[in-house]
């Protein structure tokens, strides 16, 4: 179980993984309100990323986090992936061009 | 395993949140799928036909499991409500700690920390 400290290289690494097979990678979040703690993991079942904070900084960019894993997730990983409000700007993107099964 | 439409599955969501409070733990699962099986896919792609893929979105508190699929054209509205659902409830982080919190490497911000 690998985890990750830097916080940049966590997403980085995790947006590949993704984009490599975007069929079998999965993004996983685990809290604990009592523990005050958050976990994250990114895997493909062959390798897996993980990040653990008690942070509430890192709860703000967890949820960048989550934008970019949806954009990813319902538009295809193909989709433009600005990382902030870019992502809006794939609605221009065609909808269905792109989303079909990598060959 | 309860398959749900978006809002109730929101609803669910916020009130495993408020259960696991003292105790207990919510598991959040993001993956992508097209939700139909391997011979439909490829039976959609042979026949020239875009395969939709949705995001399937599972929550969790150990005991109950709730599910819902979300669409591209759903997704920001969902996006935007799971996003205030999480702020509401992750309180228990803590804030910017003084420096011998290592963890906070990535954050920069941290000289700015109010400690006198």
């Amino acid at each position: 179980m690998v985890y990750i400290t830097s916080w940049d290289e966590f997403v980085e690494r995790s947006a590949q993984l993704f984009r490599a097979d975007p069929d079998s990678t999965r993004y996983v979040m685990k809290y604990r309100h009592c523990d005050g703690k958050l976990v994250l993991k990114v895997t493909d079942d062959k390798e897996c990323l993980k990040f653990k904070t008690d942070q509430a900084q890192d709860a703000k960019k967890m949820e960048k986090l989550n934008n970019i894993f949806f954009t990813l997730m319902s538009r295809g990983p193909d989709a433009d992936v600005s990382e902030v409000t870019g992502k809006e700007q794939t609605e221009a993107q065609s909808g269905k061009k792109g989303r079909g099964r990598k060959q | 395993m309860v398959l749900l439409q978006l809002d109730p599955f929101l609803n669910e969501l916020t009130s495993m949140f408020e259960q696991s409070t003292e105790k207990g733990t919510v598991w959040v699962t993001l993956k992508r799928s097209s939700l139909k099986s391997k011979v439909q896919r490829n039976k959609m792609a042979t026949a020239g036909e875009p395969v939709e893929y949705r995001c399937l979105i599972r929550a969790t508190n150990g005991k109950k499991t709730i599910s819902t699929s979300v669409g591209a054209k759903d997704h920001q509205r969902f996006q935007a409500s799971y996003t205030t659902i999480l702020k509401a409830h992750m309180t228990a982080l803590k804030k910017r700690e003084r420096k011998d919190k290592k963890k906070a490497a990535g954050a920069d911000k941290k000289e700015g920390s109010k400690k006198p």
